[in-house]
């Protein structure tokens, strides 16, 4: 077992999904060092998704490993799963729950301690300016004010890793400032490794340390955005001109990599399987998410 | 247009069918265990048509009586789906949303989404109601043609209750404010049931169980061949069989054009009204929560009450800070957070009244069969083994409408479960307490008040209380492990979910228990309750010791199993 802040506290090991003949996620290798703030980016049906839910737990995957804080989480799930805290994009939550119950439900799901169930929640709620509306149902609240629920809940635990997976979805200006100063305090304050899947370019360019990009289910590239524009050649560009420098391809090959993906059935079924594996609407529980 | 709208949802089971890794499974497990059921529905009424022929003079007149009872009750539980499902397949389905935008002709929406509520509310009348009208012309040896014109004419009789609540469903949402539609559903479910009930009531069923208790057998005659209702289709389709089951006369063409024309005409009535109103009941449908109806009020209250904390935040962070070394148990606050959604969602919060009214009906029936037990007809063994029966069934039929959605309703919620650090067992062994205890306390309520009732013997109330106990238990972790490997996350409404696919099979898993624990414990219960009354005469054998904890234990084996096996699909469907 690694030793917490050395080495990684994420380790993907040959990772894949397949679903039937398609394969989501084809063999990812991926270390995420111990408190940075680490960018998956990707077009739209690359498998960021896939592989976030992977890494929280709500995907079994096909094959490979995944490793967190040092806990394998296909033989230790529960051990690893109670460092991670997860944001999904849309953010579904039990609606006949007052914040509050759905706070404390989160501190029994995790078996915190009463006291530190308290101290967090009168925290959280203060952070997200949610305390006012503590007693008030879920399903009252804004799409904003569901996410900052989510937020909390997910920071309730204090876990070593956050997996975010599209945190700007439905926020204001002031949520995403928000959320971008909350990022660099949870990492430099807190040593809380992020690890965030995102299309804003803007946001992985503002708060990310290192950056891997997804296409067609492996990662083309990885590093900071220095050594991605190095890879790219696009020297001084902004991670956009990265990004789309280096998922850029011919037609041909874009269709050499959907058949390839299709397990070589040809790519007529492209764009409705591909838009299922990322967009979750693939008939399991994590999915239902 | 209609063949088009009709072929989507064609094309939607046939891909949730091929989705997952279970669903092949699916269909062989459901055709296995809807095929025993059936054999063993065919076979028990065909029992009963023999037996009830020989009872002369009245066999023939007893077994119309009979089937006249049994479209009854069809007819009954038609129109209490048929409520529920044209609802939402009407004003309340998600697709909705998507079609009123497309350029529809209105004919051809309404024609589609009728046949869509027709097919789900009617299948299982097809599927359970044959074995018991073939067993009838099996026993009375009804020529061939008797089969064919069964099935033809359970077509418009299917048919009537969809056009008649298509038509009660599309005056409520114009009429009542909007979304107080559901309400107004559970409220048409209810008189439904009712209605069934107090005819049920002036047939007078347990009479037929004790033909001593007429006056005379003129009497009895007079009651067996008088016809329920000319109203009531049930009776139009008893006109048409009876006389192809017997051969004897022609059949009654009145009947026959009264069952074909009324479901044409309701069914065109429908859809006339469908024009000019249905868009105008739909968007109302909805709308937000507005009015003040009862059970709005009700509702209001209801969330008021479970809502308002006691004490301000400061003073329940202040006493949760107050015991640094506790921490909060996970299986409570699972059981708390169905609780609350449960108490808190008036779609399901209203079903209470459904279990109210069964209970009443149950056990006022009940007490009617006492007459029965009077005159030594049934006994005490014989009604001791009638309402365990019946009670098992309530048992298994309440934790399929309560219990056995919980899963599903978890719905996108459900990742906040499987991100967190708890295993699928442990959420699912969660879901089983939540959902034990309300069952457990209608059961035993049942049970005790009907035995206590009728039964003078002691050790039969207490076997029959021990019974029915094990019975919830393990039939609750039927419910919670049967609804984890058919889950329908993306359906929010639980009263469909629980008629889906999953749940019929629960529900036959549900009936075989129930029959295996009564068949396993019936010779250590008749020894200590005959003993009880007459003396003990000698001694019981090691085997029915061990059948008996075989009973006891059965229930909570499948139960067991279930969840385990409920966990596991889960898993696999990550």
């Amino acid at each position: 077992m690694t030793s917490p802040h050395e080495g990684s506290i994420v380790s993907l090991s040959a990772l894949t999904k397949h679903y039937g003949a398609f394969t989501a996620v084809d063999g990812i290798d991926l270390e995420v060092p111990y408190g940075q703030v680490y960018g998956v980016l990707g077009p739209n049906g690359a498998g960021k998704t896939t592989t976030l839910r992977m890494i929280t737990g709500l995907l079994q995957p096909s094959g490979g490993e995944i490793t967190i804080d040092g806990h394998s989480l296909a033989r230790s799930p529960i051990a690893a799963k109670s460092v991670v805290g997860f944001i999904p994009d849309r953010p579904y939550v039990y609606d006949k729950l007052t914040a509050y119950e759905y706070l404390s439900f989160i501190g029994g799901l995790y078996q915190m301690s009463r006291a530190r169930v308290a101290r967090r929640i009168r925290e959280l709620l203060d952070l997200f300016e949610l305390a006012e509306w503590a007693d008030s149902l879920i399903e009252s609240f804004s799409h904003g004010m569901k996410q900052r629920l989510v937020f909390s809940g997910a920071l309730l635990p204090e876990p070593k890793l956050l997996v975010v997976d599209e945190p700007m979805v439905g926020l204001d200006p002031k949520g995403h400032r928000l959320i971008k100063t909350l990022f660099r305090t949870l990492t430099e304050r807190d040593k809380m490794t992020i690890l965030l899947s995102t299309h804003t370019l803007e946001v992985a360019e503002e708060v990310c340390d290192c950056i891997a990009i997804i296409n067609h289910g492996r990662i083309i590239a990885r590093g900071t955005l220095d050594e991605l524009r190095f890879e790219s050649g696009e020297d001084s560009g902004s991670l956009e001109e990265v990004f789309l420098r280096l998922t850029e391809e011919t037609r041909s090959e874009r269709a050499e990599a959907v058949a390839d993906r299709f397990g070589r059935t040809g790519p007529t079924h492209f764009e409705a399987t591909v838009t299922d594996a990322d967009d979750g609407d693939e008939q399991h529980p994590g999915d239902a998410a | 247009m209609i063949a088009r709208l009709l072929g989507v949802k064609f094309l939607t089971l046939k891909g949730s069918l091929r989705s997952t890794e279970e669903s092949r499974h699916r269909v062989p497990a459901f055709t296995v265990l809807s095929a025993i059921f059936w054999v063993m529905l065919y076979r028990s009424s065909y029992v009963v048509v023999t037996e009830a022929l020989q009872i002369q003079p009245i066999g023939e007149l007893l077994v119309q009586k009979l089937l006249s009872i049994t479209f009854l009750v069809f007819l009954g539980l038609l129109m209490f789906s048929n409520i529920v499902t044209v609802f939402s397949t009407f004003y309340l389905a998600d697709e909705l949303e998507f079609l009123m935008t497309k350029p529809i002709p209105k004919d051809s929406l309404f024609a589609a989404r009728f046949i869509e509520a027709l097919t789900q509310s009617s299948w299982v009348v097809f599927l359970f109601g044959a074995p018991i009208f073939f067993a009838a012309g099996a026993g009375i040896n009804a020529p061939v043609e008797y089969y064919f014109v069964l099935i033809a004419i359970l077509v418009p009789f299917v048919m009537i209750p969809t056009a008649i609540a298509s038509i009660v469903a599309l005056f409520i949402t114009n009429i009542l404010a909007a979304n107080r539609t559901r309400d107004a559903m559970l409220f048409m479910g209810v008189a439904a049931f009712a209605i069934l009930f107090v005819v049920i009531r002036s047939v007078r069923p347990e009479r037929l169980l004790n033909p001593e208790s007429f006056e005379s057998i003129g009497e009895m005659l007079r009651l067996l061949s008088a016809p329920t209702s000319v109203w009531l289709p049930s009776d139009w389709c008893m006109d048409i069989v009876v006389p192809l089951l017997y051969q004897r006369s022609s059949i009654d063409e009145f009947s026959l054009a009264l069952l074909i024309t009324t479901p044409l005409a309701l069914y065109f009535i429908a859809a006339w009204l469908h024009r000019p109103l249905y868009h105008r009941g739909f968007s109302k449908a909805q709308e937000g929560r507005h009015g003040q109806s009862l059970i709005t009020l009700m509702r209001d209250w209801a969330m008021q009450r479970t809502t308002t904390a006691r004490q301000s935040l400061d003073d329940r962070l202040a006493k949760l800070a107050a015991q640094p070394e506790r921490r909060v148990s996970t299986m409570r606050e699972l059981v708390r957070k169905d609780q609350r959604i449960f108490l808190r969602d008036a779609s399901q919060w209203s079903q209470i009244l459904i279990v109210l009214a069964i209970m009443v009906i149950y056990l006022v029936n009940y007490k009617y069969f006492e007459i029965a037990a009077d005159e030594r007809l049934l006994g005490d063994v014989g009604l001791y083994f009638f309402n365990l029966a019946a009670c098992g069934f309530v048992v298994v039929a309440l934790n399929g409408r309560f219990v056995f959605p919980t899963v599903s309703i978890e719905g996108r919620s459900f990742w906040l479960v499987l991100q967190a650090p708890i295993s699928l067992e442990r959420f699912l062994v969660g879901k089983w307490l939540g959902g034990v205890m309300p069952v457990l306390i209608v059961g035993q309520l049942l049970i005790l008040i009907s035995n206590l009732l009728v039964l003078q013997n002691p050790v039969f109330v207490g076997l029959a209380s021990l019974i029915v106990l094990m019975i919830t238990f393990g039939v609750s972790g039927l419910a919670v492990g049967v609804g984890a490997i058919y889950p329908q996350f993306h359906n929010p409404n639980a009263a469909k979910i629980a008629s889906s696919f999953g749940a019929v099979i629960y529900m036959i898993l549900g009936m075989f228990v129930v029959l295996a624990v009564l068949t396993f414990s019936f010779r250590f219960t008749m020894y200590f309750g005959e003993g009880y009354a007459e003396g003990f005469k000698n001694h019981l054998g090691i085997r029915s010791y061990l059948a008996f904890l075989f009973a006891l234990l059965t229930p909570l084996i499948v139960g067991w199993i279930a969840i385990k096996l409920g966990a596991a699909s889960l898993r696999k469907r990550m």
